[in-house]
């Protein structure tokens, strides 16, 4: 799985957690960039993320997130060396 | 501690080298706090208000705002805490009823806001002249110290205010429970000033010369909590316990062996959660605090047992017993003292309460009352005492309810959305996700409406966290038998239609 593949995931799934259909997210995209993204809504895609790709990340990881790109990188890293 | 706050201006002389604040990794020493405050207070004097004056400080992650609370604090004024990212219309109802001539601010503050205080003064706290560190104390204890301005029914804002003897009983009491602290403490401050346990979070370090490590108010709460605890290895933290909610799938990956103290107020705080979190902990004191603001920051505590069994009540552990000074009984529907386990209302005497809603007549006959001789504020929490004298959290007796450890009035919410809607029927209901957090869902009685639009309005009139979640329109609403709308069919009418 390539990185625009985890993208077009991630995609879906913060559809479906931030209930807007029109969401369209980058790498760059933060939680700066969309109303709907709190804490409580981060740590629901959080667990849904983990759900979907089979993973878990580390507090340290989840930490280091600034953006979906980090996120992405690490889920990539995660699923091909799984 | 006869005089605490007497004794923070003790420490500013003590410990003038030691850290007084650690805000985004800077440290400010007592003596930069001190040469703030009495810059501050040269430009306070300057204006010249009346003594006792209220005086609005702009709530920014940075020192000079504390230097502006601590200023007007020991000029004798009250200060009256604005956060700049609630709506202006709020602020400037804040400003009005709490009569604001003066804001101190070193911030940018949003144009629509700027619109409204075109006749107050302000002062730039980020344009100083220092002059020394010999900042006034005029403090007295019958002064106002601070007014907090909480979610009211009517749509307005109501003001609490507190006097510097509510505030140094609060911290004598504080100080009476046996906490090991000195100059080398590091306290956690994580909560938006406008809330009054940020109060304990940086007065109780400051008596002790101890250092207050805050947070950014950008990004998320919990993550940030937790990054400055571990970085900074604290030793005192007080919380919410949603922050827990948050970390706790990763508890196995957290130990914390320097933090001695772990406070949780402004929820309810469950025994399983709490346990777990103990091994995170290991060489922590934990306790679950309680207070509404009007009795000041916090006036009762229960300490929790790691090894025994805890006291609680489906699973939420009791709030333990009043603080020194305070008195808690419960009262029940026929306005008599409760029995042993008899739920009633929690009302609460002692020199922590404070004097009366903010030129709210209506409020305080409501909400306060005297018995055998002493005034008691009525809580609207419903609660009841076991045989040791343990008191137990049942819920609200009213619509309020806590979103993120701020009380909410849900009429408020209400209030808004019905002057949006006009004719139409809207009500808020406080429901408890898969996460135990609690979340605000509207009703709208309507099969169609502009839930952007709806929205909109809600976020130009409330804080954040006042916004609901779920905007569900229902084309009828379910009544009780006495005629009012039944919340409880609302959500099982959700649950079954399972919008989410």
């Amino acid at each position: 799985m390539n990185h625009i593949e985890i993208l077009n995931q991630i995609n879906t799934i913060f559809r479906r957690v931030f209930e807007n259909d029109s969401l369209h997210i980058q790498m760059e995209t933060s939680a700066d960039d969309v109303d709907e993204w709190d804490s409580l809504n981060h740590t629901v895609m959080i667990v849904e993320v983990e759900k979907h790709f089979n993973i878990k990340f580390k507090l340290k990881e989840v930490l280091s997130f600034q953006n979906v790109g980090d996120m992405v990188n690490i889920i990539h890293s995660k699923v091909t060396s799984a | 501690m006869n005089n605490p706050l007497r004794q923070i201006v003790d420490s500013f002389q003590h410990y003038q080298q030691l850290p007084a604040f650690c805000i985004d990794n800077t440290f400010y020493t007592y003596r930069d706090l001190a040469e703030r405050i009495k810059g501050i207070q040269n430009q306070i004097l300057e204006v010249g208000p009346v003594p006792n004056s209220n005086i609005g400080v702009m709530t920014f992650n940075d020192i000079e705002t504390y230097a502006s609370i601590l200023a007007i604090l020991f000029s004798g004024h009250a200060f009256v805490p604005i956060n700049p990212e609630h709506p202006a219309d709020r602020n400037e109802a804040i400003l009005e009823q709490a009569e604001i001539s003066i804001i101190c601010s070193g911030g940018t503050i949003h144009q629509d806001f700027t619109k409204k205080i075109s006749g107050v003064k302000l002062i730039n706290t980020k344009i100083l002249q220092f002059s020394g560190t010999d900042f006034l104390f005029n403090a007295n204890e019958n002064d106002l110290a601070y007014i907090l301005f909480t979610s009211g029914s009517t749509g307005t804002p109501k003001g609490v205010p507190l006097k510097v003897s509510n505030l140094n009983a609060f911290l004598r009491s504080f100080f009476k429970m046996g906490y090991q602290l000195d100059e080398k403490d590091r306290f956690l401050q994580m909560f938006d000033l406008t809330f009054d346990l940020s109060i304990m979070s940086y007065l109780a370090p400051l008596c002790v010369g101890a250092c207050v490590y805050t947070i950014p108010l950008t990004g998320f709460k919990y993550m940030h909590v937790y990054s400055v605890m571990e970085e900074h290895q604290l030793t005192f933290t007080l919380m919410v316990p949603s922050i827990l909610t948050h970390l706790r799938q990763y508890f196995d990956e957290i130990k914390l062996d320097n933090l001695k103290y772990s406070l949780f107020c402004g929820e309810a705080l469950y025994e399983d959660i709490t346990l777990e979190w103990a091994k995170c902990i290991p060489n922590a004191v934990i306790e679950n605090v309680y207070g509404p603001t009007e009795a000041t920051i916090f006036c009762s505590r229960y300490v929790i047992n790691r090894q025994d069994p805890n006291k609680n009540l489906n699973g939420i552990l009791s709030i333990g017993k009043a603080m020194d000074g305070v008195e808690l009984i419960v009262i029940n529907d026929s306005n008599q003292q409760a029995s042993m386990n008899e739920k009633g209302e929690l009302c609460i005497a002692g020199a922590q309460v404070t004097p009366g809603y903010w030129k709210n007549e209506e409020k305080n006959n409501e909400a306060f009352f005297i018995h055998e001789g002493q005034r008691f504020y009525k809580t609207g929490d419903l609660c009841y005492t076991d045989e040791s004298g343990d008191i137990f959290y049942s819920g609200r007796v009213d619509f309020q309810v806590k979103i993120q450890g701020f009380r909410v009035e849900l009429g408020e919410i209400e209030f808004h959305a019905r002057y949006f809607l006009k004719s139409i029927a809207a009500v808020a209901v406080a429901v408890q996700n898969d996460l135990n957090a609690w979340q605000i869902n509207l009703f709208v009685e309507s099969d169609k409406i502009q839930k952007d639009e709806l929205l909109e309005h809600l976020k130009a009139h409330l804080p954040s966290y006042m916004i609901p979640s779920a905007i569900i329109p229902v084309p009828v609403f379910p009544l009780n038998t006495n005629g009012k709308v039944d919340r409880k069919q609302l959500l099982v009418t959700l649950n079954k239609t399972n919008i989410s």
